[in-house]
This record gives structure tokens, sequence and C-alpha cells, in this order.
């Protein structure tokens, strides 16, 4: 055979053994070029096909077959051991460059480490959040010095290798845990929340967490990062609102709502007794030594009284000037009464004064359980009055029997579907002053009942289950009434403010029914404020922004100033918040406090309202601490009232300073 | 942060196979390790002429090269150009005009590596690590490599690399990107795998690459004929790789190729 044909059927018989880079007259030369050399020089051809790539599996076969017929046996097996020869040596050359390769690549990806992890670490070094990566067993890998300071320890260092379990409070073990748990399993991206946390001297500290994971190059969660923002400062001032809210500032006792809270919790427990005192002449006290004595003296009672609760076990609390309460277990009326005038009847000097003291004590004994606090507190308070009735230092024991009788019911509860029904529930109109122009801003509808007040009938009607028919009845009233008053007075018709109650304020069918309310008696929506709770709005309930983007302003009640509350307001659009505090005394260190935080809530153009301000006094602190409109310097009036003042002036807005 | 923490991934990790090593192993090549081999071995299982499928691609993108650069393309943007092994789209073109330009991509890091090697030293080529499906991050890279002028046409290579793309990527906008980054008159090829051939031996090889770190995703005709979308595709259109404009009479079983092939030019 001819060479030429020869290369040319080598040539097809190489090609699908192998790929060769080159056009087919290309590769066909090579081969030919090859042939001609193979007598002489296997060695050569063999490298010539290696480096042509001529190296599949099948290539030396595929070789020797087209070659066989032409050559010596002895030719093609040197030329068959070089090709292996220089196979193997090819193998090398190619794994010494892949080596060079992978140091290179491993090289080039630490080097992009070590820059990212500089950036990271300087991230995590200068943070002011506390951060901890931790493995899933709760083990931290490493954490940084401000996760350090908040808990207590020197520097980061000090926290690797410790479980941060070991620094949650022991209660939210377990809910922290199942938070953990569902960000590993992806059910969410994060978690934040706010929680103590235990330092390692034993000290708690509030801090807001933000719980997520880090993820391996395959995207597996490997481990939790946690951030943790100190915010005790925050907490401290969050919690001497919610201390002032529920503490009388002179003595530091609970005040009359913490004590009708505790005394609520106690109810369907074991059975109480409750004591309502009312110190003797202490009108005269006041009056004929001076107030600063009275006040005194006061702080002399609530220490004895302290006392004697701690060695009883009782709830005590200051609920008006001179009256105090005190709820123990049910116990002999009549030793605990002697014990009590005892404690007060300790010799007293006031500013070289000595005062007698002694009290009158009105007495509930073993309430029903389903009497609600407010109740019971009423009915201490008509027996004390009886016992004041009798002269000093006496005390009287209330009569269910006799206060049934008195209402021709027996139970304030079970009564009140029945009273709704005839009409005795009525609808009053508190007026919201602006404090800062003193004029009157709007009317807040509210519930009243007999003598209980619009809180105290709300609370009721939420343990009868009525509290979402008579909020929607009072919705519907209120805004026909204000439409009315809008028909007649034009601009002059006070703006309506409605505070809702927990239940209907998260009320799914709230949005409905507002529309409905405003659709039926024609009331302009701008014409009505709503106040949500804001427990409905921290549970993570949609009303608030829903009602705003009809049109309606809404402001959130119950307002704390609690750092979960102030996130809500960067969230929820609403116009204010309305807050129950005692009013903060410009000489008290709250004052500065309660600046800030009013201010930090004007910031996020939220106006900052406060209910039950009853004293010009109290309302001038408010607006000197920046506050915008409060409830209460005026009486609430009959819808008629307002009418009938609406229709005799151009009423002057009565002053607030 | 003297010491590396263990959470940090390692970036290089041979005792895991990659599609590039396996590649590399089926072109007969050396630049490979047990693990790809071992793969190759079960790529081998379920496509028995996997090592002609392997030729038979990287001869078309030698024919698509030629092509172009008979057309008077004269820089490239390879997409997804693997370990460098023999006849690399650079020394192709560099064989009909040295002053060709050619931009490799790749994201493995190896792959990459490797190509920085070859390439050291060379003022017309480069590799940029980049992820192929991230157009404007790779175009990006690729302006500022200084090596394609975009206002003239430019041969955008995707051999063997789409099937390595999942179809939530949109493989679709994601041609059009580079598309749209190029003049009218510049050439997209592209070689895929197809279940259209061989379905039986294709769903083999797609269970087989699942689990590695480079699962397989197959596409019929239809779905590689979207990807021409403002292209208008060259004869003889779509077809196994070997009778996409073959040298001389084409030899080799076409049914068994396991890969379609094209080339567009740029409307
Ligand atoms: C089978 S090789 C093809 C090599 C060469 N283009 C050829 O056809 O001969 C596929 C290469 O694409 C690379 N690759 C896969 N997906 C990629 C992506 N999203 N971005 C960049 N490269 C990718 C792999 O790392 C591998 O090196």
């Amino acid at each position: 055979m001819e060479l030429p044909e020869l290369a040319a059927r080598w040539m097809h018989a190489l090609t699908p053994t192998a790929y060769i880079p080159l056009s087919h007259a290309e590769i066909e030369q090579a081969l030919l070029d090859s042939l001609r050399e193979l007598p002489e020089s296997p060695e050569s051809v063999a490298y010539r096909l290696v480096s042509l790539h001529a190296t599949g599996p099948d290539s030396l076969r595929a070789t020797i077959e087209v070659l066989s017929p032409t050559f010596e046996l002895p030719v093609l097996a040197r030329m068959a051991s070089a090709y292996a020869q220089a196979m193997r040596m090819d193998a090398f050359d190619q794994q010494e460059e892949i080596k060079v390769a992978i140091v290179r690549a491993k090289q080039r990806v630490e080097r992009t480490l070590m820059v990212s992890q500089a950036r990271f670490q300087e991230v995590f070094d200068s943070a002011a959040l506390g951060i901890a990566i931790t493995d899933f067993t709760g083990r931290c890998v490493q954490a940084n010095d401000a996760l350090a300071e908040i808990v207590g320890l020197e520097s980061g260092a000090d926290v690797n290798d410790r479980d941060l379990r070991e620094f949650y409070h022991p209660e939210d073990v377990a809910a922290l845990g199942a938070s953990y748990r569902k960000v590993q399993e992806g059910h969410i991206d994060r978690f934040r929340d706010q929680r103590k946390l235990v330092r390692v001297d034993g000290e708690p500290v509030w801090v807001y967490l933000a719980v997520s994971v880090l993820r391996d190059a395959d995207g597996r969660p490997t481990h939790h990062v946690t951030m943790v923002e100190d915010i005790s400062e925050l907490h401290l001032l969050q919690r001497n609102l919610d201390h002032q809210l529920l503490h009388d500032s002179l003595t530091g006792l609970s005040n009359r709502q913490h004590f009708i809270s505790q005394v609520e919790r106690q109810l369907d427990g074991r059975p109480i007794t409750l004591y309502h005192l009312g110190l003797d002449a202490f009108s005269v006290v006041n009056i004929g030594l001076g107030q600063e004595t009275g006040d005194k003296l006061l702080k002399i009672v609530a220490t004895r009284l302290s006392r004697f609760a701690a060695e009883k076990n009782a709830v005590l609390a200051r609920v008006g000037g001179d009256e105090f309460a005190i709820m123990v277990n049910a116990d002999t009326v009549t030793s605990t009464v002697e014990e009590i005038q005892e404690v007060l009847g300790e010799p007293t000097f006031v500013d070289d004064h000595g005062i007698a003291l002694s009290a009158s004590i009105g007495v509930v004994d073993r309430p029903p359980a389903f009497v609600t606090a407010s109740e019971l507190m009423r009915c201490a308070n008509s027996a004390l009055r009886q016992a004041k009735a009798r002269g000093k230092r006496q005390w009287a024991l209330h009569d269910p029997h006799d206060d049934a009788r008195r209402r021709g019911k027996y139970a304030l509860a079970a009564s009140m579907p029945g009273a709704w029904e005839h009409g005795e529930i009525e609808i009053v109109y508190a007026p919201v002053h602006d404090l800062e122009t003193s004029e009157v801003l709007g009317a807040v509808a509210r519930l009243h009942w007999d003598d209980l007040s619009h809180n105290d009938t709300m609370a009721l009607a939420d343990s009868t289950g009525l509290s979402l028919p008579i909020g929607r009845w009072l919705l519907r009233e209120a805004c026909a009434q204000a439409a009315r008053w809008v028909e007649e007075f034009g601009d002059r018709a006070p703006t309506l403010h409605i505070a809702l109650g927990a239940l209907q304020s998260r009320d799914e069918d709230l949005v409905a029914d507002v529309k409905r309310a405003l659709d039926e008696t024609g009331l302009p929506p701008e014409r009505l404020r709503l106040a949500l709770d804001i427990s409905s709005v921290l549970a993570g309930d949609d009303n608030a922004v829903v009602l705003h983007d009809s049109g309606i302003v809404t402001a959130l009640d119950g307002f704390h100033g609690g750092h979960d509350e102030l996130a809500v307001l960067t969230e929820v659009p609403v116009r204010s918040v309305i807050t129950r505090a005692p009013a903060p005394d410009p000489d008290s260190p709250l004052h500065q406090a309660m600046r800030a935080l009013i201010a930090t809530v004007h910031s996020f153009g939220v106006r900052f309202g406060v209910d039950e301000v009853h004293t010009l006094t109290d309302a001038e602190h408010w607006r000197q601490a920046g506050a915008d409109g409060v409830i209460g310097l005026l009486p609430a009036l009959t819808a008629e009232e307002v009418t009938e003042l609406l229709a005799t002036a151009a009423s002057p807005p009565p002053a607030a300073s | 942060m003297s010491e590396r923490v263990s959470w940090v991934p390692e970036g290089v990790d041979v005792g895991r196979p990659s599609a590039a090593r396996l590649y590399d192993y089926l072109l007969g090549g050396g630049h490979n390790f047990a693990a790809d081999r071992a793969l190759a071995e079960k790529f081998l299982q379920a496509q028995p002429n996997a090592r002609t499928i392997a030729r038979l691609n990287r001869a078309f993108l030698r024919r698509a090269v030629l092509l172009m650069i008979d057309e008077g393309i004269r820089q490239f943007l390879d997409l997804g150009s693997g370990i460098p092994t023999v006849g690399n789209v650079h020394e192709i073109a560099r064989k009909a005009d040295p002053e060709a330009h050619v931009v490799y991509v790749d994201f493995e890091e190896v792959a990459v590596a490797h190509s920085q090697l070859i390439l050291e030293g060379d003022p017309r080529a480069t590799i940029i690590q980049e992820d192929m499906t991230r157009p404007d991050a790779v175009l990006r890279s690729a302006r500022h490599s200084g090596l394609i002028d975009f206002s003239q046409p430019v041969g955008v290579l995707t051999a063997g690399v789409f099937h390595f793309v999942p179809p939530q990527a949109d493989p679709n906008s994601i041609v059009a990107a580079y598309r749209d980054a190029v003049p009218t008159g510049s050439y997209l090829a592209v070689s895929q795998f197809t279940q259209d051939l061989q379905p039986e031996e294709m769903a083999g090889i797609v269970e087989v690459m699942k689990k590695s770190q480079n699962p397989m995703y197959p596409r019929t005709k239809s779905e590689i004929e979207a990807l021409f979308s403002g292209f208008e595709l060259l004869e003889p259109g779509i077809v196994p790789t070997p009778l996409w404009r073959p040298e001389g009479t084409n030899t080799d079983d076409p049914d068994r190729a396991g890969i379609y092939a094209a080339v567009g030019r740029k409307l």
C-alpha cells in the first residue's frame, strides 16, 4: 500500500479514538510524516502521536491494526513501548500541572477569604451590637467583645465554647430554643425578640435579640448568628413608666389600678378578705399642719402598713388620698382589724407634732368568685362609708345580700346584658384638649353605667362576652350622634374619638363595622378618630393599617413606651399614641426621660396624648414634657348636654393653664 | 483572626468531582483526580458513548470557532471554558489569526487556576472566574479585561455549558443579555445535551449527576431553538454535533451523539 493511502486510512482509524484538534488534512500530513519516520525511529513517532493527543484508550490498538500488515513486529513493539512511556510522562506532566493549579486556586481562595474575613472581622469587632456565632448545640464558636460586655465578661474570647443558653433566663430557654430551631429548620428566616439575659454576675439585662443562620457553600445551615442589642436603658425607662402606671409616687405603694389587677388575679383562687382603710381626720392634719406634714404622715402610714402586709403576706395599695386597701387570704376579720389599728396606733411624731392615728375600715369577706374586682372595690368602699358614718376607729362588714337588694340584682356581671337592653348603659362624651392651644379637639365617646367608669364597664363587658356587641353599638351610636352634631353645628361639631377595647381592636370584622357605621350614619370619615388597643398591633394585627388605608385616622391606646411599641410606630401609620400615667413632675428625674420619650414619638411623626388627666397642674406638667393632648380635664357629658353646650355658646374653651 | 474559623467553607475540595475535570477525563486528559474518574465511570455506565460524545462536542467547538474566524470574527467570549485541554479556543483561533483575542469564563476554581497557568503572560487571552448565568458581572469583567471591543462583532461560545444551567435560572434571558451586549453580526455557538436522541441514557446521566456539584438539565430541540431568539440560525440548524458542518463525510453515529449543536448570527 502506498504511504499516503495508508496515512489516510490511519487517520480514519485514529480520529474516532481521540479528539485531535486539527483538520483532517493536517492530521493526515502529520501521520504521513510519521510513517516515513517509523522504520528508523519508532520512538519519535510514538512521541508525535502523544503530542498530537492521539491518546484515547483505543488509539494504540487502532494504530497497530492499521500498521501491522505493513510494518515489522519489532518496530511496532518499540513504538508501542515508547508510546506507553510517553503517555506516562504526559500524564505526569498533566498531574503536575493540575496540582500547581490546585495550589494556586487554594491560595487564591484563601487570599479572598482573608480579605473578606478581615472585613468581616472589622465589622464584628467594631459593632456596637453583640454578635455570637453558635453551632447547633448552642456552643459559641465566636463572639465579639460587645457581646461579652453585655453578659458581663471581659472579651469575646471568654464567651467562646460556652453555651449561649447559659445566659438565657431559665424561663426563656424553652421558648427561645423553639425559635432557634424554627430558624435552623428554615421555617422562618430570622426571629427577633425582646428578652432578659442573665449576666455572669446574675444581674438581668434586657436585650433585643435577632437570630438568623449561616449557611455553608451548599446552602446548608451550619450555625446560628445571634445579634444582641442591650436595651436595658430603654427598658429601665419603660419599667419606670410601668412602675409609675402601677404605683403611687408619694408612698411607692401599688396604686388603685394595680391593686385591682392583683385582686382580679386572686379572685378565682383562694378566698380573700379585703380591707379598705380611710385615715380618720386626715384632712385636719393636712389643713392644720400643712400638706407637707400630711405627706410625711402618709409615708409613715405606708411604711407601717407595708411591714404589716409583709408579715401577713398581704397585698397593699394606696387607693385614694388618705385611703389604703389590703387584701389578705381570708382570715378572722375582727383580729385583723385590731392588728391594723394597733399598727396605726403606735405613737407618731411628724415634725415634732405628736399625732394620734386611727382608721375607719370597710371589709369585704370571702366574696363570691364571680364578682369583679371593681365591684369588690365598690363594695369595700360602701362598707367604709358605713364605718365612717359610725365615727372614728370603726369598721363595717359589707353585706352582699344587702347590696344585691339595693341593686335589685345579685351579681353585677349577670345584670349587664339586661342593663344594656334596657338602655341603662349610656354613652357620654369627654372633651379632648389640645395642650398648646387649650382648644377642645374633639370628644371621646365613653360608656357610663351606674357609677362605673368606662374602663370598668368595658372590663365587665369583656368578662361577660359583651364587649364586642357593646363596642359595635358604641361605635354606631356615637357615629350617629356625631353625624347629627355635624349636621346641626357644621365645623363647630366636635371630632369624634372612640377608644376600642382590646377584643374589638383585633376583631376581624372591625374594618367592615367601621365602614358600615360611617356609611349608615353619614359621618364623614375625617370626623372620626379611632384609638386601637396597642396590644392588637403588637400582636401583628393589621386593622390599624387597613383603617389608615381606608382614610381613617387612628391612634394606639395603652402606650407604655416599650421598645416593641416604638418599633411598631415606625411600621404602622398612626396619628397618635395615648398613654395613662401620672403627670411627670418637672422636678423629678423622670421628667427628662418622659420628654425624651415624647420627642422620640414625635420624631416618628406621631402625636402624644394622655388620658385621665384631671387637674390643670397635671396638664401643665404634661405640656412641659411635650405632650400634645389630654383627656379628662372636664367631666364627661351626655349627648344632650353636649348639644346644649354647642347650642348656647360659641363656647369659649376652658383655659388649660 | 489568626486561625480560620470552622464555619468558613473550604474553597477547593479535590475530593469532590467537578464537571470540568470529568470532561477532561472523558477527553483522555490527565487533569483529573480519583473522585472525577469515579464519577466518570458512572457516567460511562449510563452513557457508554460518553467519550465519543465529549470528543464530538470538542470537535464541534473547533469547527464553530473556525467558521467564525472565516466570517471575520477576531474576538471570542468562551463561557464555561473548562480545563484547558487539547484544542483550546485561543490555540485554534490563533492558528488562523495570531491577533485573535479570547476571554475565557468559568466558575470552577481549579479550571480557572489551570487556565491562568496556561495563559500566564499572554497579552491576548485571559480567564475570568465568574458564573456565566450572571451576564452583568461577566460582561463587566470582560470589558474590564480590555480584550474585547464590544463595538465589534464577538463570537460568543457556550459549548457544553447550558446543560448545567437550570431552567429556573432562565437560560433565554441569560442568552438575551449577552446578545444585547454585542453588535449585529456577532455569533453565538451552543452545544447542549438533549433527551431527544437517547432518552434512556440521558435520564441515566441526569441521575448520575444529580448529586454532584454540577447537576444536568437536558433540553429539547425547541428549547434550544428558543435560546437563539434574535439570531439567525446558520445551516444546518440544530443538529447532533457530528452533523454540524462535518469535515468531509461524517462517520460518527449522530443518534448516539447526545448533544445538539448550533450556531447563529445576531440579526
Ligand atoms: C463540559 S465543560 C465544557 C468545556 C468547553 N466549553 C467545551 O465545550 O469543550 C463545562 C464547563 O462549564 C463550567 N460551568 C458550568 N456551569 C457554569 C456556570 N454557571 N458559569 C461558568 N462556568 C460554568 C464547568 O465548570 C465546566 O468547566
